[in-house]
């Protein structure tokens, strides 16, 4: 990608709401943009590391809840609460690739998918702390000085911020010396060793960032929806950032945003395109269909065609296969 | 410039144009129905929406309001908070509906509540208990169904009736059988019962052996159920299995008698349901001509008549959005929230009127619905011997 | 002590429907390395099928159970031959994001097909519990305990003892040496994917008398089979028993004796503290990370 166009796709991002003429597709751009950075976070872990970790809502659900219990009970201000929701969030995903820095594949995703489970449930049965199956309703909206983010347009640009931070954060670890040890860590691990790639500091650290980034995420959300109950440590929010991830192009630094922005929109189209029956089935079978033709992801495809003719272009990094 | 950037803008820019279908002015009324129509609880979801065409189409054969036929535009919220505040969003800002119905589940309710605020649309509430709903100063929220404390205070004066000295709880884990289980707990408490084991079970349990097993122990003569009618059933046949021997009284007005029946069989005898209609017998119903009417209709259609108790919410919602549109004379959102306030209707459940509920100068309305308690005997449902006798 | 002994009972024989589920799984996603979440809706299929059968078509319980796992093996290989097949090259994550695509489409598509009213299956046994001195058991449950140990026997023998069990293993431990010995690999992958779909959906025939069959019965169904799987070890079917057992019991006394509402917690503990101090499967001789 060239400078170029990275500055056509921030002109294009940042005058968004200029040509978004209803607060609902307003609405959609916000939910992709919180989804766009879960789905760079799990793209952290699955596209750089190999490792897939089923159990991210979890991340994602702990910044939403400690964001939203320190502006409610403590009545802390949106933002030192977010700085808290992401270190907390850190701090889990810190203690999780600690514990599971021994487990690969299969083993790891079913760790990650138990964590979430324990997690889920005590924000169920703490009834004190989290006001249990009732939820947490009222989160205030975050405000900055005299201005306060509870239009939509204004949101919009704090998630944008947040989607570009996250961007950025992405780039610089993949760019730089640890990007390429992970890599080379989930491209031939024992090889990696043997060169002298300290694989246990790099997963910590790539676990630690991740669950962070998904922390930001949970917070976002629960300041735009203003509303948290243990839903939101539910199965199909991880399986929906697998989808992005996977179906965008893993291991890509631009496919999470797009996946992200695909399947955000896709659910809400159906809405429009399809009676409440079919949206769901549709969806599946849309899912199957996109996997099944383009098993590497949207960007690494989009990538080829863009190369056209000439010889078969190298995605953004090298393609996984295992 | 790269190619690569432009053709993802302009994937970007044309879904996103796809939801940018210009809607239509004029002509029906629209109002927004968010229901799960899939997902865990989809056949209760599905019920509600069933209930709601019956109320649509009696008022389109009448002509409509004010010669304006009514257009319902249904959103699957797929028992999902997230996508309820979606859909919600959706019929508020793409479809412009002047009022909705919805959102079944307390939680899911509670993730629409933000948007009615925000964009000042009132929402009718059908099915949701928790008591949070209508006491968080949300002014738009307008409820029909009781929140539990309104049933357990609607069973106080049977509660001798029943006999009920030691109680035991078993509730689905969520906000609606946490709720129940503190309702029902300080009425009968007050009532002088001593309560027993407080059990939770997951919503997607199928199991629940070993809650029985604990609540056997307690020695116990009642045993309070809040949960859907599946688990209902499987709690029945569990308990039969393990000759638990209580008297079960099923709370929350989704436990539907005749589904049980059919289900749980011999497992179902002698067990008490509060619900909110009593299909079985219309002419008990505080309106019962619209009662037989409505049974009338249900079946006509081909509908399950274990879905009544649960459909005919959705008839009332409707019929108490179209009666406000009719009161405000336009589908204005802001007139058709007054008018709430001044409807007084007759509806399948009995008299819908809304008082005030919550923080002074942002009341929520919520109206006192009719509670009723049935009993399964002989593979029947039959109202009990103490009030079968008046 | 009556209490004790009944829980100990209710968990062996909630471990057995554990256990049913989880050795459908363990060949998919222990020897196949699928990780197939449309597990769980295999078994829904196969409930929907034994009510179709017995409720509609009128045949006895037994003949509807036969069907169920016919329909079960046969979608299961077609899902293998058309969706899996192609990918076989590609990673973990790619399959396994077809099958959730799956299990999203054929569970919503049961939902239309059905709607989501619960049906019940008519069974022939009797519902008055059979008393055993402190405790009791349904018959139904006691025969469904019975036969789920037949059927796992049976898979294990055919998994062992027969030339397609064989094969299978050859496969799936050295892929290479197996085909050059002349193991046709496609047909392979096909048949184990189909008896695995297949005991799956033998598992909801059994199971949908004792409970309910419903679009979304499929989702628990694969959270407990993914459980088991993993306390067994991959692809080891005594280990799946076993860890169906285990996982049953553990969660009968975590909800008798700790706390209902984290019952399902349990099962997640024992398989994190598995996973961190055993990660071959509590079962299993030797390591098998990575």
């Amino acid at each position: 990608m060239t400078r170029a166009d990275g500055w056509l796709l921030a002109a294009g991002a940042l005058t968004l709401p200029l040509w978004l003429q209803s607060p609902y597709h307003l609405h959609v751009a916000i939910m992709a943009g919180i989804f766009g950075v879960l789905a760079m976070s799990l793209n952290l872990l699955l596209g750089y590391t190999g490792q897939l970790s089923l159990g991210h809502a979890a991340f994602f659900g702990i910044g939403a809840y400690t964001s939203a219990l320190l502006t409610l009970k403590l009545d802390w201000s949106f933002w030192p609460a977010l700085a808290v929701a992401v270190a907390l969030a850190a701090l889990a995903g810190f203690f999780i690739g600690r514990l599971a820095l021994k487990l690969r594949g299969a083993y790891f995703v079913l760790v990650t998918i138990s964590f979430a489970g324990v997690i889920s449930l005590v924000s169920i049965n703490w009834i004190e702390l989290t006001n249990g199956p009732l939820g947490l309703p009222g989160v205030p909206a975050p405000a900055l000085g005299p201005w306060s983010f509870r239009t939509k347009t204004a949101y919009y640009y704090l998630v944008l911020a947040a989607c570009g931070l996250s961007y950025l954060v992405c780039r610089r670890l993949v760019m730089s010396r640890i990007g390429r040890a992970l890599v080379a860590l989930r491209e031939n691990e024992p090889l990696a060793e043997s060169v002298g790639v300290d694989v246990t500091h790099y997963l910590v650290l790539a676990a630690v960032v991740s669950a962070a980034m998904a922390g930001l995420g949970g917070s976002l959300y629960a300041h735009y929806t203003r509303f948290v109950s243990p839903e939101v440590f539910l199965f199909t929010y991880t399986v929906t950032m697998v989808i992005m991830v996977v179906a965008g192009g893993k291991g890509t630094l631009a496919g999470p945003v797009v996946g992200a922005t695909l399947f955000t929109v896709l659910p809400e189209a159906l809405r429009a395109a399809a009676s409440w029956q079919w949206q769901m089935l549709a969806y599946g079978v849309l899912l199957v269909l996109l996997v099944f033709f383009l098993p590497r992801g949207i960007v690494p495809w989009l990538a080829r065609v863009m190369a056209g003719s000439q010889a078969p272009a190298e995605p953004d990094s090298p393609t996984i296969r295992r | 410039m790269g190619k690569r950037s432009i053709v993802v803008l302009a994937l970007v820019l044309v879904a996103l144009a796809a939801l940018a279908v210009p809607g239509e002015s004029q002509a029906p009324i629209k109002i927004g129905v968010i229901e799960p129509l899939s997902g865990p609880v989809a056949a209760s979801g599905n019920y509600v929406r069933m209930g709601a065409e019956i109320a649509r189409d009696w008022l389109n054969a009448k002509g409509g309001i004010g010669g304006r036929k009514i257009d319902l535009l249904i959103e699957d919220n797929k028992s999902d908070p997230k996508e309820a505040a979606s859909a919600a969003e959706k019929l508020i800002v793409r479809d412009k509906v002047p009022a909705i119905m919805g959102a079944w589940g307390s939680s899911m309710t509670l993730a629409a509540m933000p948007k009615l605020e925000e964009y000042g649309v009132p929402m009718v509430v059908e099915t949701s208990s928790a008591a949070s709903i209508t006491k968080r100063g949300n002014p738009w929220i307008f409820r029909i169904s009781p929140p539990s404390e309104m049933e357990a205070l609607g069973l106080e004066q049977y509660v001798d009736k029943l006999g009920v000295k030691r109680v035991d709880f078993l509730a689905v884990n969520t906000d609606w059988g946490r709720g129940a289980i503190t309702a029902f707990g300080d009425m009968l408490t007050k009532k002088g019962a001593t309560v027993g084991a407080k059990e939770f079970m997951d919503q997607s349990a199928t199991d629940m052996n070993a809650q029985i097993t604990k609540i056997k122990a307690t020695g116990g003569d009642t045993l309070f159920l809040t949960t859907a009618v599946e688990q209902i059933t499987l709690v029945m046949k569990q308990a039969q299995e393990q000759r638990l021997g209580r008297k079960i009284v099923t709370t929350g007005g989704s436990s539907s008698p005749t589904q049980l029946i059919k289900q749980a069989g011999a497992a179902a005898e002698g067990s008490y349901h509060i619900v909110f209609f009593m299909p079985w017998f219309p002419e008990s119903m505080p309106d019962g001509k619209l009662a037989k009417a409505f049974v009338d209709e249900w079946a006509k259609r081909g509908h399950p008549s274990e879905g009544l108790t649960e459909g005919f919410r959705g008839h009332d919602g409707i019929a108490t959005i179209a009666e406000a549109i009719r009161v405000a004379g336009k589908d204005d959102p802001k007139a058709v929230r007054e008018a709430l306030w001044n409807v007084s209707l007759m509806g399948v459940n009995g008299p819908i009127k809304f008082d005030k509920d919550g923080p002074a100068g942002k009341e929520s309305g919520q109206s006192r619905p009719s509670i009723f308690v049935v009993q399964i005997r002989d593979g029947k449902v039959a109202l009990p011997d103490f009030l079968a006798k008046k | 002590m009556a209490e004790l002994l009944q829980h100990l009972l209710n968990g062996l024989v909630l471990g057995g429907t554990y256990a049913l589920l989880g050795i459908g799984l363990t060949l998919i996603f222990g020897l196949m390395n699928v990780v197939n979440f449309a597990h769980g809706e295999f078994y829904t299929l196969g409930a929907y099928v034994s009510f179709a059968a017995l409720a509609l078509a009128g045949i006895d319980f037994f003949a509807a159970l036969v069907v169920a796992i016919v329909a079960g093996a046969a979608l299961g290989w077609i899902c293998e031959v058309l969706l899996l097949r192609p990918l076989r090259s590609e990673s973990i994550d790619t399959t396994m994001l077809v099958m959730i695509g799956v299990w999203i489409a054929m569970q919503n598509a049961e939902l239309l097909g059905w709607g989501g009213v619960a049906k019940s299956i008519p069974h022939p046994f009797p519902t008055a519990p059979l008393v055993l001195g402190p405790v009791a058991i349904a018959p139904l449950r006691l025969f469904v305990l019975v036969l789920a140990a037949a059927l796992i026997a049976a898979a294990w023998l055919l998994t062992q003892k027969t030339k397609l069990g064989r094969a299978m293993r050859a496969t799936f431990q050295d892929r290479d040496t197996a085909a050059l010995m002349g193991v046709g690999i496609g047909r392979i992958h096909a048949a184990t994917f189909a008896f695995g779909s297949g005991l799956a959906a033998a598992a909801g025939a059994l199971l949908g008398p004792i409970f309910l069959v419903y679009p979304s019965m499929g989702d628990l169904a694969s959270l407990k089979a993914f459980s088991v799987v993993i306390l067994g070890g991959l692809g080891n079917l005594p280990g799946a028993t076993l860890g169906g057992l285990l996982l049953g019991i553990a969660e009968e006394l975590g909800a008798g004796y700790i706390s209902s509402g984290y019952r399902d917690a349990v099962g997640f503990v024992i398989i994190i503290l598995v996973l961190l101090l055993r990660p071959s499967g509590l079962f299993a001789r030797q390591e098998r990370i990575a």
